[in-house]
Formats: C-alpha cells, sequence, structure tokens
C-alpha cells in the first residue's frame, strides 16, 4: 500500500461579516479575492476542487444546486470534486475533513474549501422563519424551536444549577472574546470592545442571557485552500499547518435522544474530541491555541470542558481565571469567535481553521508565540453534531 | 440608486394567493405524503404514541418506518406517557417565529427514570407567561393547525391537521 499523501491547509480569507448589502456569492467572490491576497502564489487556476458549504443557499439565495454556481463565479473549472454540502454550522471544516479525504487519497491536490450564508432577507420576520427549518422540521421545529437562544438559555440554566456556573464566568467569555475580536477588520463588531460591567448591565435576549452572551446572525463568506503537501511547497513559502487529526460525531436530531444525563451535558463533543486527540496523537496539553464555536458564552465554557482543557463542571472558574486570554494557559477565539465576528453559519468552520493556520505560521493579529499546534471546534444544530480539527507545524508520521 | 416607494403588497403575486405547504411549520401529516400518518390519528385520538420494535424491543421516538436500533421493519404503534416534569423553560416575550404566539413556552421535560421517553424539548401552551416553575407536571394536549390543500386526481382536497404540546396540570 502506497503512504497517504498529507495535507496541509495554505491560507485563505474571509469576506467582511455583518449585515451585508450584498448577495451570497457578492460575499464568495470577496472571501476568494481575500484568499488570493493571503497567498500570493494562487491562481484560479491551481485549484482542482470545490466544496461549498451553505445551510442556506437553497431557501435565502434560490440555489439549490449550489457548487456549480459558485464554480463559476470564482472562473473555477473543477476537476476532482464540484459540491455542495450542509452541516449547518460546521459547514465548512466538515468541508476541511472531506477535501483531507480527498487529498490523501490522491483523488484531488488543491482544493478551495468555502463558506457562504446570506441570512438577512429584505424583512427580517422571513429569517427567524426560516430558522425553523434547520431543527427537525416535523418535531422540535413544530414546537416552535427556531432561533437558538432559548434551547441555549436552558443549557445555562442547567448549567449554573448543577455546576454553579455564573453570569460573571460567562460574562468573562464575551468579554475576552469582544476584546480579541476588536482588532479583526472582518468582524461583525470590529473595533467594539467590552467591559464586565458593560456585559453584565446589557438588555435580556433569553433568561440568563444578555446581549453579549449570544453570537449575532450574520451574513458572510470564507474560503480556504487545503493542498496536498507537494502542491503547497510549490505555491506558498509559509511555514506548512497539516491537518493531524478530525473527528465528526453526531448522535441524534429530534431533542427527544439528547445523549446528556442533562444539557450540561455534552458526551457527543467529549467523544468528538477523543476520537480527533488519537488520530493527531496529541492531548489537550498539547494544543496551543483553539478555537471553539462560541455561539454563545455558555457554550465555549461546556466545550472546553468536553475537549478537556479543564475538569468537567469547572469552566466558569477556568474561564474565569484568564486561562483563555492571550497571556493564558491555552488562548481562546483569539480573532474575536462567533461572538465578536459572527456567525454566517457554513462560513464559520474555514473562518475558525484560517484563523488557526495563521496561528501556526506566526501572522495572526493576536499572536500566540511559538504556537505549534491548534484545535478548531464546530457544534452544529441544535447541538446535535460536534467536529473537531487538529493542526500542527508537523505531520503525525 | 433605486428609489424605494412605499406600497401596499399583499402576497407574492404570481402564487396568486396559493397555500404553500413547503414554506409551513408542520408536518405532512396525510397517509398520501406519509407512512406514519398514524401518529397523527392516534394524536386526534388523544394519544401520544410511537413505534416499538416487535423484534428487538426498542421504543424510538419519534416513530419511523424502520426501528433505528436494529432496522427491522416489524413495528407496532404503542402509548407514551403522557406527564411529565418541567426541568427548565425559556419564555420568549417578543420576536416568536411567524405562526407562534408569544410568550412562546418551551420546556425540557423529564418523563422519568424508566419512562420509554426521558426527556423532550416541548411548547407549553395554556400558560400565562411568569407562571410556570420548574418542577411543574405538565399534561399533553392536542390542538388543531392549518389545513392545507392536496391534490388528488384532479380534484383540490383539504388535509385538516393537528399537533401537540403540554400544558400545566394546575392551570
Amino acid at each position: 500500500m502506497t503512504k497517504k499523501k498529507n495535507a496541509v491547509i495554505l491560507g485563505g480569507g474571509v469576506s467582511k461579516f455583518g449585515v451585508r448589502a450584498a448577495t451570497l456569492f457578492d460575499m464568495l467572490q470577496e472571501a476568494a479575492r481575500a484568499a488570493a491576497d493571503d497567498i500570493p502564489g494562487l491562481k484560479p487556476s491551481d485549484i482542482d476542487g470545490l466544496i461549498i458549504a451553505s445551510t442556506m443557499a437553497g431557501r435565502h439565495s434560490n440555489a439549490l444546486n449550489t457548487a456549480p454556481l459558485v464554480a463559476q463565479r470564482l472562473g473555477l473549472k473543477p476537476t476532482s470534486i464540484c459540491v455542495r454540502i450542509d452541516t449547518l454550522c460546521s459547514g465548512s471544516n466538515t468541508g476541511i475533513i472531506l477535501a483531507t479525504g480527498l487529498i490523501e487519497s490522491g483523488i484531488a491536490e488543491v482544493v478551495m474549501v468555502c463558506g457562504a450564508e446570506k441570512v438577512y432577507m429584505p424583512q427580517r420576520w422571513e429569517t427567524n422563519y426560516t430558522q425553523l427549518m434547520v431543527n427537525d422540521h416535523d418535531w422540535d421545529s413544530a414546537m416552535g424551536l427556531g432561533v437558538p437562544p432559548p434551547f441555549f438559555a436552558m443549557i445555562a440554566k442547567m448549567h449554573m444549577k448543577r455546576y454553579g456556573t455564573t453570569k460573571e464566568q460567562m460574562a468573562a467569555v464575551s468579554v475576552t472574546n469582544y476584546n480579541f475580536g476588536a482588532s479583526n477588520p472582518k468582524g461583525q463588531f470590529s473595533g467594539k470592545t467590552l467591559t464586565m460591567e458593560e456585559a453584565l448591565s446589557a438588555r435580556v435576549i433569553a433568561d440568563p442571557f444578555t446581549l453579549y452572551d449570544c453570537c449575532p446572525l450574520s451574513d458572510g463568506a470564507s474560503a480556504v485552500i487545503i493542498a496536498s503537501e507537494e502542491r503547497a511547497k510549490e505555491m506558498s513559502d509559509r511555514p506548512l499547518v497539516y491537518i493531524r487529526g478530525t473527528g465528526q460525531h453526531a448522535t441524534h436530531s429530534v431533542s427527544a435522544n439528547w445523549p446528556g444525563e442533562t444539557l450540561a451535558e455534552w458526551p457527543h463533543l467529549k467523544k468528538a474530541g477523543e476520537i480527533a486527540f488519537k488520530a493527531a496523537k496529541l492531548t489537550p496539553k498539547d494544543i496551543d491555541v483553539l478555537q471553539v464555536h462560541d455561539c454563545f458564552t455558555i457554550s465555549e465554557i461546556i466545550e472546553l470542558e468536553e475537549l478537556g482543557f479543564c475538569k468537567k463542571g469547572e469552566g466558569g472558574p477556568y474561564v474565569a481565571s484568564g486561562a483563555i486570554t492571550l497571556k493564558g494557559k491555552h488562548p481562546v477565539n483569539t480573532d474575536g469567535g462567533l461572538l465578536s465576528v459572527g456567525h454566517p453559519f457554513g462560513a464559520s468552520g474555514a473562518r475558525q481553521s484560517l484563523e488557526i493556520c495563521r496561528q501556526l505560521q506566526g501572522r495572526a493579529i493576536n499572536q500566540v508565540k511559538g504556537a505549534k499546534f491548534g484545535l478548531a471546534h464546530n457544534l452544529s444544530g441544535t447541538c446535535a453534531q460536534h467536529t473537531v480539527i487538529i493542526y500542527g507545524t508537523e505531520p503525525v508520521d | 440608486m433605486a428609489e424605494l416607494k412605499t406600497a401596499q403588497i399583499v402576497g407574492t403575486p404570481a402564487l396568486d394567493g396559493k397555500y404553500i405547504a413547503e414554506m409551513d411549520q408542520w408536518p405532512l401529516e396525510c397517509p398520501e405524503f406519509n407512512r406514519n400518518y398514524t401518529f397523527y390519528d392516534n394524536l386526534r385520538a388523544g394519544r401520544f404514541t410511537t413505534t416499538r420494535c416487535k423484534k428487538c424491543g426498542h421504543i424510538a421516538f419519534p416513530p419511523g418506518v424502520i426501528c433505528p436500533a436494529c432496522w427491522s421493519e416489524d413495528l407496532e404503534w404503542v402509548d407514551l406517557p403522557k406527564r411529565a416534569r418541567v426541568v427548565a423553560f425559556t419564555e420568549t416575550l417578543a420576536g416568536a417565529p411567524a405562526g407562534f404566539d408569544c410568550p412562546l413556552i418551551i420546556a425540557w421535560l423529564n418523563f422519568g427514570k424508566d419512562a420509554p421517553l426521558r426527556h423532550l424539548l416541548a411548547r407549553i401552551i395554556n400558560c400565562p407567561e411568569g407562571k410556570l416553575k420548574e418542577g411543574d407536571e405538565v399534561q399533553f394536549v392536542v390542538f388543531e393547525v392549518p389545513a392545507h390543500p392536496i391534490d388528488v386526481k384532479k380534484e383540490t382536497k383539504i388535509c385538516e391537521r393537528v399537533f401537540y404540546a403540554f400544558e400545566p396540570v394546575n392551570k
């Protein structure tokens, strides 16, 4: 058997995230242009595969068979793969897992993985109404479960009750992430810093969440280039960032089949993390910088527990200790995360992976000194599926 | 730049006021579209049911046409518990999705340690804002939801629909 190839992430780009006066395709073109600026040697003709992650394309942009439409707008003529995928909030990190498999097996050489969402419609109610279609339509959605805050608010209430987590600890997450995101030119809340006092006194969204506990709805697009090690060396002089291990675990869709004892336990994330760490031959101690899915402040707290960065139930004190800041043990969401950058569902994963890539290449805005290993995580749906990718400056073997 | 005008627009003109089932938030419940129509027939009879596998005994929720544990097609309909306790809940006081009134109360329910359905996220109705408490007992309740048209040969028939939620036992 021939040895499998190594897959690397070269770099990429994102459009401006936020409430955009732009179509899905406008933002994808912006992301591709930003990727070309990020990887000076990159030409459209280098790319043999396209994976586009989008959940809303079919509904909000009337683009059901999305991939060929994107290929045309980006001037790509893929020969290995041209496909749209949808795993909601983990879309483009799922695309990176698929691209890795295609490259390691030799089916593809250079794949552009992009993600994009246009969620804001001419009338705001349409956006909220469509959110009913992203859960399990005939069951949980028919209960009125649309936009995520009510569900995650219940998660927060249970975590507070079982483990004593406080609003101040949750605010430590939003304060850290907003202050990281202030320097991100592409973020929805670029330039906005946040104090503990502001976070705690903001208006209530869904008790116990106030405004800054919740990530916004966002339009936006992202694109990264995943390539074989050999092709990457031809295209870029930067340090190589290898995809060392991945894990994705889905357990249910309807709430009745939630795998935890209560909503405060996320065993499906624990397992996804274990699978990725095993493949990467690393442990949480080795990780220098990470991106976790901070759709809500409580999410980041539980994710750090389940991924093994602190003990179960100690996520609150852990984030409040400063461990997630630039000077901390494991800096988290150094580009601002979902809370500050915004969350165009399918686009978030590639945005996270791009930040990890820049960190490991030593060129991030909020650089973690000497970072060698990084992790990116998404949850998707009503916390139904977890996706983990571990990167490193060296390959596994 | 095009000028924005204030105008009275009623519906999407090309659709001429037609009902769009694919844009609806309720299931297609009729036998012409759903092999689990028995679930909805049972709702009409006041029963909360699902499918149990006759081969391995697994009770699945939601119901299906195979058993998700062993993929057997040999299934029967069984009743589920109709009372549960509220573990946690949220009240949406503004901005509920179109088709749902405020307060939209969504609760995490526990059916008990030995119940075939352990927990479920469900809407609580017939309950004023600020009344529900953690630990409250709630009961299953069925209500009508909008009907939709269905083409049967050359005729258009109406498919009436129901759905379920929970309500406080002590109102």
